[in-house]
């Protein structure tokens, strides 16, 4: 589709929206308010699924047009009318989403991560890490497989997948005319980050959108996901490398992985490598000392700006695209919710009438189909917000674990788009190393994505029985 | 989509076919120009730029009548628009003293010496062309036929 279409698609139609009248909409005493906000999610849905702009862009859109034309402070003409114009949202709120407790989660992850690899403390890391695993070459790509996944569970998946695919790529390059064996090991290394990344809250961006929908007595902690996450991952992990050791076996003997460096032994280092284990170690206490995850995601950022580690230069590498896409899916959520649209919806369509194992699988099916084919950040922004509103209203999910199992399920649902190279950045990193074909991903990401999403519904399972 | 060139500049005729129709191999996602002198050359660069589009790299000889490879590169690199084009150097006669103003004063990229081997100078070109796009912060997804993936591995692992 070209770019003048794909425009005039995810422009127009959510203008025709928002100027039919509102007897065209199916839903009873719609205020105005309400209207120009399911303009505004059709329009984030068709630019996020069509991208005629970066998806991070549309993303700040949302906020820029919920501020001009739903705020308390939006343009005048938007606040005329008295009757049926609804409950304009305050423009703090909104302008707020940029700084929302779960922007200050990832921004300390983000410091971490830089400080890790401005000290070189991940690669070092990953040198030590590897040795145990010896130089067969099923074992050495069982331990590259567990450090990425360890890594992209405080990294990003896309900066973790390009330096172990670094410290891979001249390896393989001496693997003599094992093409079965380079396709499986420049494969693992992104299957290992995006399932990696399920681990932790800030493993990446779907697990802390699902944290903001985790509020009051489902709110769950750091390490409350890692308990979770941590054993997910291991399972998915070991079954991908047992898929990838059936399916591309290598034929080399040994494989020796030759990575240079030395801890670095500076004071600012050690600041470093103790922040980053205090910080993990905070995460995970939270019941002894009280702060919650986002407050101690802004301790290292201090930590790390006070001595120097991380400099003004630095800040600029900062990937601001990840934290805006994330805020404007809050913003969507808090539009949704605020202008009543949410609960209107719910009310208008009878969800409660349905089983509830039939919405459960279905919003998590969905939620893997769209990650395939688009960002699964955007994918959750999309989902979540109304998966919420859902959940709320049936009451029969309360068997299956309620709103907080299917909110869960459904973020971890987003990381298993990994089908295809475009399904995710790790995927066209590898992929673009041009050691295996598309089917070749197809038919691994298959089985993992199958074996991955029937797991996320054992794991749902166990969970609750077990509560 | 903007347009990527490579331009070569050298006095030869034959230099620049033969430069040319080896750069074929990148397909038509990049531009090749040719241009007999460093003025043909100026002209050009200020065409591309003033169109918006981006001058990525610029293949030079070193002896040339008028104003030399490294003076003309010298000239680039000073100048602030263009000093992140990417600069190869392309002689057979470049004296010592040439080859340390090249590096010290046209902050060049890349040196080939002549006689050169086609698929060592391809691969400096796509390096070349891969951290152009990079750093210029350009859609290098778009050009992945192209571009060299070590480099794109290098820059992700800081900026991703």
């Amino acid at each position: 589709m070209n770019q003048r279409l794909k425009l005039l698609i995810s422009f127009g139609i959510p203008l025709l929206i928002l100027f039919m009248p509102a007897s065209f909409i199916p839903l009873d005493n719609l205020t105005l308010v309400e209207q120009r906000m399911i303009a505004i999610l059709f329009m984030a849905a068709l630019c996020w699924i069509l991208e005629p702009i970066p998806v991070f862009s549309t993303s700040i859109l949302i906020i820029v047009l919920e501020l001009v034309m739903i705020s308390d402070k939006s343009l005048v003409i938007f606040r005329e009318d008295g009757n049926t114009l609804g409950e304009l949202i305050p423009y703090g709120e909104i302008m707020g989403t940029f700084a929302s407790p779960i922007i200050m989660l990832f921004l300390g992850g983000f410091f971490l991560a830089m400080a890790a690899t401005k000290y070189r403390l991940d690669v070092n890391l990953a040198r030590v890490m590897l040795k145990p695993f010896g130089n067969k070459p099923k074992f050495v790509m069982l331990g590259l497989m567990v450090i990425t996944a360890l890594f992209s569970m405080f990294m990003s998946n896309t900066a973790t997948t390009a330096m172990m695919l670094s410290i891979l790529m001249p390896v393989l390059a001496l693997f003599p005319t094992d093409g079965k064996g380079k396709i499986g090991f420049a494969l693992s290394i992104p299957i290992a980050a995006n399932v990696g990344g399920i681990g932790t809250p800030i493993g990446t961006p779907p697990n802390a959108i699902a944290l903001k929908y985790l509020t009051g007595e489902d709110y769950i902690s750091f390490g409350e996901w890692m308990v979770f996450g941590l054993p997910y991952v291991l399972v998915i992990l070991f079954i991908s490398w047992v898929v990838l050791q059936w399916l591309f076996p290598a034929k080399v003997k040994e494989v020796d992985m030759d990575i240079k460096g030395k801890f670095l032994k500076t004071w600012k280092a050690y600041v470093v490598y103790i922040s980053f284990i205090l910080t993990i170690l905070l995460w995970l206490t939270d019941f002894l000392h009280g702060m919650n995850s986002y407050i101690v995601a802004l301790i290292p950022v201090a930590v790390f700006t006070s001595f120097g580690i991380i400099t003004k230069s630095d800040l600029k590498n900062i990937s601001w695209d990840v934290l805006w896409l994330v805020s404007g899916g809050i913003a969507l959520g808090l539009g949704l919710e605020k202008s009543g649209l949410a609960a209107h919806l719910i009310d208008a369509i009878p969800f409660g009438t349905l089983p509830a194992y039939i919405i459960i699988i279905s919003i998590t099916l969905l939620a893997v189909v769209m990650a395939n084919f688009i960002s699964n950040t955007a994918t959750a922004n999309l989902l979540l917000p109304i998966v919420a509103a859902l959940a709320m209203s049936i009451p029969a999910l309360a068997e299956f674990g309620g709103v907080r199992h299917l909110i869960v399920m459904t973020a971890l649902s987003c990381s298993m788009g990994m089908l295809l190279p475009v399904s995710t950045p790790p995927n066209a990193l590898a992929f673009g190393t041009g050691y295996f074909k598309t089917p070749d991903m197809v038919r691994v990401g298959l089985i993992i994505m199958a074996v991955g999403y029937l797991f996320i519904h054992l794991f749902a399972y166990l969970f609750n029985t077990a509560i | 989509m903007e347009k990527l060139f490579i331009i070569v500049v050298d006095d030869q005729r034959e230099v620049l076919t033969t430069v040319s129709s080896e750069l074929e191999a990148l397909g038509s996602l990049v531009f090749v120009e040719e241009c007999e002198s460093p003025a043909e050359a100026w002209e050009l660069i200020e065409e591309i730029d003033a169109n918006g589009d981006y001058p990525a790299v610029v293949i030079s000889d070193h002896v040339m009548p008028v104003k030399t490879g490294v003076e003309f590169l010298s000239e680039l690199s000073e100048d602030s628009r263009f000093a992140d084009v990417k600069k190869v150097l392309l002689t057979g006669l470049a004296t010592h003293s040439d080859t340390i103003n090249a590096i010290n004063q046209a902050s060049i990229h890349r040196y080939v010496e002549k006689p050169w081997d086609k698929e060592e100078f391809l691969q400096i070109v796509r390096t070349l062309i891969t951290e152009y796009l990079l750093e210029k912060g350009l859609d290098y997804q778009g050009y992945s036929e192209i571009t060299d993936h070590a480099t794109i591995l290098r820059f992700m692992k800081d900026n991703g």
